[in-house]
C-alpha cells in the first residue's frame, strides 16, 4: 500500500510544478525588479541635488526656442511648395535672426550643464548622495575634493540672475523681429506663420514665470518616494547610458507595444474570424480538410523567421508601396523608415490569425445544432443564420479568441525586435495615422535588446525586470479575462 | 403584386447578399493562405540556392557541416575572390601582396554548430518537459478528484500557457543563470524551454489519457491489479501514441523560440563544438549556438547585402524546413490518430 501512495505522491508533486513555476516567475521578477524603485529614487534625488533638474528648466526654454526655429523651416517649405518662385530673402533673414536670438540662452545652458555635471561627479565621488536623505548637513565633503558642492551650487544658481537678463534681451530682440516680420504669399504658409507668431508670443510671455520658477527651485526639497514609481509608470522617457540623466519611463515602450498590437489585431481579427466562419459554415468538405491544417501549420512558423522575412521583404515592400505614385494622396506617404509599427503589426497579424482562427472555429462549432436548425426552419437563409444566430451565440468565445490572440501578440518578441524599428520615442501623433508608420520600441523588444548588455544589479538591469513584470501582469490580466469569458460562454449554452 | 413575388424578390436579394459576403469570406481566408505560401516560397527559393547546388552531391555539404566564418571579399588580378577565414589565411601564405579586403562576418562557412546546438536544446528540454508533463497529467486524469487544489493547478497551467516567452527568458536568467549560478549554459536553456512548453504537454497528455475508455481501467482493477499496475499496463500504453504525437508540436515550439534562450543558453559565436569539453560535467554548463538565435544575429547585427543574404536565407531555410517538417508530422499524425482512435 505504501508504494501505491508513494507513487501517488510522486505524481501529485509533479502536478504542483505548474503552480511552483508560476510562483517562482512572480517571485523572481519581483526579487530582481523591486530594488529598482529604491535605486530610481536615489537617481532622481541626485538629479535634484546636483542641480540637473535646475539646468533642465533652462534647457527646456532653449529647446522651445530651437523648436520654434525649426518650425520656421517647415513654414519655408510650405511657402515654397504652394507659391513657387516667391522671394524668400526677407523670410530667410528673419529666420536667421530668430535662430541667432537664442545664442546667449544656449551659452547659459551649456555653462550650467558643465557645472551641474561637475557637481554630480563630486557628489558621487564623495559618496554622500546615493541613499542619503536630502538634508543638507548630512554630507561632509572631503577637503581634497576638486569641487566643493556648496560653492558649485552657488555658481550654478548664478543663473537665477543671468536668466532674466538674457530673457529680457531675447524678448526685446524677438519683439523687434516680430514687428518687422516679412509677409508670405501662399495662404497656407501665411496661416502657419500667424500660428507661429502666436506661439512665439506665448513663449516670450512665459519668461517671467520661468525666472520665478528658477528662483523658487530648491535643491534640498525632498523627493517624495512616489516619484520613483510614477516616473516609471508614467514617465515618457526611456533614456539609458546617457551622460546627463537616465530616465526609466515605461510609457514609450507601452505605447509602442499597444500600437503594434492594435495594428496586428485590426488585420488579424477580421481575417481570423472571416476564415473561421468560412471554414465552419461555408467551405466544402474538401476545402475544409485543406484549409484547417494549413492555417494550423502557419502557427508553427518560428517568429524569428517571420521577423527576418519582415526585414528582408515586407519592410522594403511597405516603403516601396508608400513611394508609388498612386499612393500620393495619402498625406504621410512616402514614409522614411522601412521598419515601423505597420511592418511589425502586419507580420504579427499572421501569427495571431491561427490563434484566433482555431479558437473562433471551436466556438462556432460548439453552438448546438438545434440553434442552426431552428433558424433554418423559420426560413432564414445561411447568411442570416450566421449573422443573427451563430455569431451571437458564440460571441463570447470569439471575443476570448481575440483576447488570447492579443495576449500572444503583445508578448511576442522576435518580430517586434527585428521589425518595429527600435526607436525609443512616442510616435508623433500630430501626423494622425502617420504615427503608425513610424518606428517604435516595445516592452518585449527592449528586454531582449538590452538585457544582454546591462550590468547585473544595476538600476538599468532592474528596470528591465520591472518591464518584464508589467508585461507579465498585463498578459495574466488578458488571460484571466479570456478565461472568464469562456467560462460564461460555456454556461450560457450548456 | 402577390406576396409570393415579394418574397421571391427578397430571397433573390438575400441570395445576392449571401453570395457577396461568402465571397468576401473566401477571399479573406485565401488571402491568409496566400501570404503564408508567399513566405514559404520566398524563403524556399532564395534559401534553396544556398542549401542546394546544381552539381553533385546537389546539397551544399559545406554549408551544413562547417562552422560559421568571416567572409573576405577582394579583387585579385582582376578576379573577384570570396574566401572564408581559413581559406584566406592559407591564401595569404602563398600570396604576399597587400589586397584591399572587405570582411563580412558570419557569411562564410556553414551552420553546423547551430544545428547541433538546437538539437541538444530540443532533446534536453523535451525530455524534461515530457517527464514532468506526463506525470502531471497522470495525476490530473487518474488520481485527482475535483476540488479546490485541482482547480488551482488547472488555473496555474492555463496562466502559464499565456506567459510571454521573453518573460520565461527573464525568469530563467534570474533563477538558473544567476541564482543557481549555472551561467549561460545548456542546463539553463533546458529548464527554461522545458518549463515553457510544459502547459502544452500537460494539456495534450491529459487529453490522450482521458481518451482511453474507462472500461479498460475498470477491467484491470476488477482483476485485482493495483492502481499503478492499471495505469502502467492498461492506460499508458494506449495513451502513449497520442501523447507523443501531440508533443511533437511542442518540439516545434521549443526549436522555434528565440527569446527564452537569448540570455540563458545561446552564444552568438563559439568555436568549439559542444562535445569538445575538458571534462564531461562541463558539457552541461556550456552555452551553445542555436539556429533561431543565429538567424536573429545574422539578420540584425550585420548589414544586408549580396554576401550576407546567402547565409541569412540559407539559415532561415534550414530552420524553417526543420520546424515545418516537425509540425507537419505532428499535424498529419494527429489527423490519422483522430480517425483511428474511436473506441
Amino acid at each position: 500500500m505504501t508504494s501505491e501512495s508513494l507513487i501517488k505522491a510522486f505524481f501529485s508533486s509533479n502536478a504542483l510544478v505548474a503552480i511552483v513555476v508560476l510562483g517562482l516567475i512572480t517571485i523572481f521578477l519581483f526579487r530582481e525588479g523591486f530594488g529598482f524603485f529604491g535605486q530610481n529614487l536615489a537617481n532622481i534625488r541626485l538629479y535634484r541635488r546636483a542641480g540637473l533638474e535646475y539646468v533642465d528648466i533652462i534647457r527646456d526654454q532653449a529647446q522651445q526656442q530651437a523648436a520654434l526655429s525649426r518650425k520656421l523651416g517647415e513654414i519655408r517649405q510650405l511657402e515654397l511648395r504652394n507659391a513657387p518662385g516667391a522671394n524668400l530673402e526677407a523670410f530667410d533673414q528673419f529666420t536667421g535672426a530668430f535662430s541667432d536670438s537664442g545664442e546667449f540662452l544656449d551659452a547659459l545652458v551649456s555653462d550650467a550643464n558643465d557645472q551641474a555635471l561637475a557637481l554630480r561627479e563630486a557628489m558621487i565621488a564623495s559618496g554622500a548622495s546615493v541613499a542619503a536623505s536630502s538634508t543638507t548637513e548630512s554630507e561632509t565633503p572631503t577637503t581634497a575634493q576638486a569641487v566643493d558642492p556648496k560653492t558649485a551650487m552657488a555658481t550654478l544658481r548664478g543663473a537665477d540672475e543671468k536668466f532674466p537678463t538674457i530673457a529680457e534681451a531675447m524678448k526685446a530682440k524677438i519683439d523687434n523681429l516680430l514687428s518687422t516680420a516679412p509677409t508670405l504669399n501662399s495662404p497656407k504658409a501665411k496661416k502657419a506663420f500667424e500660428n507661429w507668431k502666436k506661439k512665439t508670443r506665448d513663449y516670450l510671455a512665459n519668461f517671467p514665470a520661468v525666472a520665478q520658477k528658477l528662483r523658487a527651485w530648491n535643491p534640498d526639497e525632498p523627493v517624495s518616494a512616489s516619484r520613483a514609481i510614477s516616473s516609471f509608470l508614467f514617465g515618457t522617457n526611456w533614456i539609458t547610458a546617457s551622460f546627463w540623466q537616465d530616465w526609466y519611463g515605461i510609457i514609450p515602450l507601452l505605447v509602442g507595444s499597444i500600437m503594434v498590437s492594435l495594428v496586428a489585431l485590426l488585420i488579424a481579427v477580421p481575417l481570423g474570424v472571416c476564415s473561421a466562419i468560412y471554414v465552419s459554415e461555408v467551405a466544402a468538405k474538401g476545402e475544409k480538410a485543406f484549409i484547417k491544417p494549413y492555417i494550423e501549420f502557419i502557427s508553427a512558423i518560428p517568429s524569428v523567421v517571420l521577423g527576418f522575412f519582415g526585414i528582408a521583404v515586407v519592410g522594403q515592400a511597405v516603403r516601396a508601396l508608400s513611394q508609388a505614385s498612386f499612393m500620393k494622396w495619402v498625406p504621410f506617404f512616402p514614409i522614411s523608415e522601412r521598419l515601423n509599427v505597420f511592418t511589425a503589426g502586419a507580420l504579427l497579424a499572421l501569427m495571431a490569425v491561427p490563434t484566433i482562427f482555431t479558437l473562433a472555429e471551436d466556438a462556432l462549432r460548439n453552438v448546438p445544432r438545434g440553434f442552426k436548425e431552428a433558424s433554418y426552419a423559420l426560413g432564414a437563409n445561411r447568411l442570416q443564420t450566421i449573422a443573427r444566430v451563430l455569431v451571437p451565440a458564440s460571441l463570447s468565445g470569439i471575443i476570448s479568441a481575440v483576447l488570447l490572440g492579443l495576449g500572444r501578440v503583445i508578448g511576442e518578441t522576435m518580430v517586434v525586435l527585428l521589425c518595429a524599428g527600435n526607436r525609443i520615442a512616442i510616435p508623433d501623433f500630430t501626423q494622425g495615422l502617420g504615427a503608425f508608420f513610424q518606428p517604435v520600441h516595445t516592452m518585449t523588444g527592449i528586454i531582449a535588446q538590452e538585457m544582454g548588455e546591462v550590468v547585473r544589479g544595476s538600476i538599468h538591469y532592474r528596470a528591465l525586470f520591472m518591464v518584464g513584470l508589467v508585461l507579465f501582469v498585463l498578459t495574466l490580466g488578458i488571460n484571466y479575462l479570456a478565461q472568464r469569458l469562456v467560462a460564461r460562454y460555456r454556461m450560457s449554452i450548456g | 403584386m402577390s406576396t409570393i413575388a415579394i418574397a421571391t424578390k427578397a430571397t433573390k436579394r438575400g441570395h445576392i447578399a449571401e453570395g457577396f459576403v461568402f465571397t468576401m469570406f473566401r477571399i479573406g481566408t485565401y488571402f491568409v493562405l496566400l501570404c503564408a505560401t508567399y513566405i514559404f516560397l520566398d524563403i524556399g527559393i532564395k534559401g534553396g540556392q544556398t542549401v542546394f547546388q546544381k552539381t553533385a552531391p546537389f546539397i551544399n555539404v559545406k554549408f551544413l557541416t562547417e562552422p560559421p566564418q568571416t567572409l573576405y571579399v577582394f579583387d585579385y588580378q582582376g578576379k573577384k575572390m570570396e574566401l572564408s577565414d581559413r581559406e584566406f589565411r592559407e591564401w595569404k601564405t602563398t600570396h604576399k601582396e597587400d589586397v584591399d579586403v572587405t570582411s563580412v562576418s558570419y557569411s562564410a562557412g556553414g551552420i553546423w554548430p547551430c544545428i547541433v546546438g538546437t538539437a541538444l536544446l530540443v532533446i534536453g528540454s523535451m525530455s524534461l518537459a515530457l517527464f514532468i508533463g506526463i506525470s502531471c497529467s497522470i495525476y490530473l486524469s487518474e488520481y485527482a478528484r475535483d476540488g479546490r487544489f485541482i482547480r488551482l493547478i488547472r488555473v496555474a497551467i492555463l496562466n502559464l500557457a499565456g506567459v510571454p516567452s521573453i518573460v520565461f527568458g527573464l525568469f530563467g536568467f534570474g533563477l538558473f543563470v544567476i541564482f543557481f549560478g549555472w551561467n549561460v549554459s545548456l542546463l539553463s536553456g533546458w529548464f527554461t524551454l522545458g518549463l515553457m512548453v510544459l502547459p502544452a504537454i500537460i494539456t495534450a497528455s491529459e487529453e490522450s489519457l482521458r481518451a482511453v475508455p474507462q472500461g479498460l481501467r475498470e477491467g484491470s482493477l476488477a482483476l485485482g491489479a493495483t492502481k499503478w499496475q492499471t495505469i502502467r499496463k492498461n492506460v499508458l500504453p494506449y495513451a502513449m501514441p497520442g501523447i507523443l504525437t501531440s508533443s511533437i508540436l511542442g518540439i516545434a515550439r521549443v526549436a522555434g523560440e528565440t527569446a527564452p534562450i537569448m540570455f540563458t543558453a545561446a552564444y552568438a559565436m563559439r568555436d568549439e563544438m559542444p562535445w569538445q569539453v575538458p571534462h564531461w560535467t562541463n558539457f552541461f554548463f556550456q552555452g551553445v549556438m542555436a539556429l533561431p538565435y543565429h538567424i536573429y544575429v545574422v539578420s540584425s547585427k550585420i548589414p544586408q547585402n549580396e554576401y550576407t543574404e546567402r547565409v541569412q536565407y540559407g539559415t532561415a531555410f534550414v530552420f524553417l524546413v526543420v520546424v515545418m517538417l516537425i509540425a507537419l508530422t505532428s499535424i498529419l499524425l494527429r489527423e490519422r490518430q483522430r480517425r483511428r482512435l474511436s473506441w
